[in-house]
């Protein structure tokens, strides 16, 4: 008998669950669905899902009070679903604990990539990094105990800071992580605010490692946002 | 009290300029009273000139307080300065009620006039404003109605128990709906495009420093997406290239061009996107492999009057009109140009600039 992961999606317009249900089942998860906020929390806490797909425009309750409130109990993935031009709200959201977000309107595709990714995470997620140290996709090889970024094996010659940024992006592969939140990593809780210097440190990055920075294979620019590492092998 | 003080603000506004063009015309005005008084006898001229005066401060300045100012002023300057007797005031001479009454009166009708005059522009501007709104939306719910008549034709026939499709057939309705789909979330996504530039603010977009290169690669991920058969390549300078824009409007105008690129151009395969920089503007070309722009075309692409051509292929040049109406829109928001050209061979090309400096269009 298979165990399946199952997932608690949240949203109120019956299409849209609907459809979200239909692609998750078929792809080998359990799916329960609830309509409000209310609901949710309730089914959270009886159900604890695997993962909870959550859509930010609910009508009773703020979905951001959702994500506070699960986040006091449980690390459980939360997927939050927005509109596209809310860059704010997905902030604010992975800020508040979500792990990542899609956006309306996405495939079946990127569905199934970001609940894999996002359920993957919270398991014992990088076994093969932990055995090998190494993290590999395509050409691009971070090598944690060399402190090393390889490219088609050879080396980068990254600095310091850039090798953090990579190794940082590496270990969260697939999942955004925001501007603030790396700062945050790099250079400390007050570096809130003026992330140019991340930024250039990115486009510097991106000039060692990617054949054409404007058409980058593996550290994804999410504008407004943050950045996102491809997944590796 | 607020409304008073609010109606006090409006009519009788201060500022820096009034009291300069005031302050100048009155001090010409003195200097020509005195260079006419050692030429000639009579003083009739004085009255005369300071009329003038409180015409040109009224013409010159906001609201009512200079006009007022200015007649008060020339009233005792006329009186004490520049006739008979000098340097002294008399009020009993006939005529100065008179004088006075007139100059009051051309300083409070010429205020009047020009503050009129300037209302009419700013309710013409929004006007403009509104009817090219209004264009694009009327321009814009027509076209939604085309794809959802298709959607909703395809699947009822996909419903339809007595249609019998086989699994081609199927596969190709569902492949349209999918298609006019897409097609309609782009159309929404040029909506709240303008929404976003006419929204808040005056100038209407808030800008903040990002990086060229990344703003289009995310655009030509999300068109790869939907356009996998189509290889866009891109060419950013070395240095990096920073510019003020609202990101998510820019990544618009390159989703319009490069969908139109293969919209468009019949059979585009590649589509080329480069960026060059220099002290004041960033530009950047977007070049495809396609059929180009029909001739007769090209010199109207911007000018609104795209979408009104009627004809056979009336729906493919208006949705054609339209996302090159609100890349316009964008691009000027942010004090850029936007044109198109052929290439020689064959494929368009598009060109659009981005201001680099502050805030001023």
């Amino acid at each position: 008998m298979n165990i399946r992961d199952k997932v608690l999606v949240v949203e109120d317009e019956k299409s849209i669950s609907g459809f979200i249900k239909a692609i998750l089942t078929t792809n080998g998860f359990d799916v329960i669905t609830a309509r409000t906020g209310g609901e949710a929390f309730s089914m959270i806490s009886s159900h604890c899902p695997d993962l909870v797909v959550l859509d930010l425009g609910l009508p009773d309750i703020d979905g951001m009070s959702i994500i506070e409130s699960v986040r006091r109990w449980t690390q459980l993935p939360i997927l939050v679903v927005s509109a596209r031009s809310y860059e704010r709200d997905k902030v604010e959201a992975l800020e508040k604990g979500a792990d990542d977000y899609i956006t309306k309107p996405f495939s079946a595709g990127e569905l199934l990539a970001r609940v894999r990714v996002a359920i993957r995470h919270t398991r014992l997620s990088n076994v093969s990094l932990a055995s090998t140290g190494k993290f590999t996709a395509g050409e691009l090889t971070i090598d944690y105990d060399k402190h090393q970024v390889l490219i088609a094996g050879e080396n980068a010659h990254l600095t310091q800071n850039e090798f953090k940024i990579v190794a940082l992006l590496g270990k969260c592969a697939g999942k955004v992580l925001t501007y603030d939140f790396i700062m945050k990593e790099l250079w400390g809780p007050q570096s809130k605010g003026n992330n140019q210097i991340l930024r250039v440190n990115m486009a510097n990055i991106r000039r060692k490692i990617e054949k054409n920075p404007a058409e980058p294979q593996y550290i994804f620019t999410e504008v407004g946002v943050g950045y996102r590492m491809v997944e590796g092998d | 009290m607020d409304k008073i003080a609010e109606k006090l603000r409006r009519y009788f506004p201060l500022s820096l300029k009034g009291w300069a063009v005031f302050l100048l015309s009155m001090l010409v005005a003195s200097g020509i009273c005195i260079l006419l008084h050692e030429v000639t006898t009579s003083d009739f001229h004085a009255p005369l000139i300071f009329v003038l005066v409180v015409l040109v401060v009224s013409l010159l300045t906001d609201g009512y307080f200079y006009g007022f100012l200015a007649s008060l002023v020339s009233v005792f300057a006329v009186n004490w300065a520049f006739t008979y007797p000098y340097m002294k005031m008399d009020f009993s001479i006939y005529g100065y009620p008179l004088t006075f009454v007139t100059m009051l009166a051309v300083g409070v009708a010429v205020s009047t006039l020009t503050g009129r005059v300037r209302e009419q522009e700013k309710i013409r501007m929004e006007s403009e404003r509104e009817k090219m709104r209004a264009n694009l939306l009327r321009a814009v719910s027509h076209d939604l109605r085309t794809p959802l008549t298709a959607i909703s034709g395809s699947i009822s026939a996909l419903l339809d128990e007595e249609c019998a499709f086989d699994e081609q057939e199927r596969r190709e309705l569902l492949r349209n709906a999918k298609n006019d789909a897409d097609w309609l979330c782009r159309m929404v996504e040029n909506l709240l495009s303008i929404t976003r530039i006419s929204g808040d603010s005056v100038q209407g977009i808030a800008r903040e420093e990002e990086m060229m290169e990344e703003v289009i690669s995310e655009a030509v991920m999300n068109f790869r997406k939907r356009n996998p058969g189509v290889t866009v390549s891109v060419s950013v300078p070395e240095t990096l290239l920073f510019v003020p824009m609202d990101a998510m409007l820019i990544e618009q105008v390159l989703l319009n061009l490069m969908d139109n690129a293969v919209m468009h151009g019949s059979r585009t395969t590649k589509i080329f996107i480069g960026v060059s920089a220099d002290a004041d503007f960033a530009t950047v070309r977007v070049a495809d492999n396609g059929c180009g722009i029909d001739l007769r075309l090209l010199d109207h692409l911007f000018d609104g009057s795209l979408p009104l051509t009627g004809g056979r292929s009336a729906d493919n040049t208006r949705s054609m009109g339209i996302g090159l109406s609100v890349c316009k829109t964008i691009v000027e928001a942010h004090g850029g140009t936007i044109r198109a050209e052929n290439r020689p061979g064959s494929g368009a090309q598009f060109t659009f600039t981005l201001k680099r400096k502050g805030d001023e269009p």
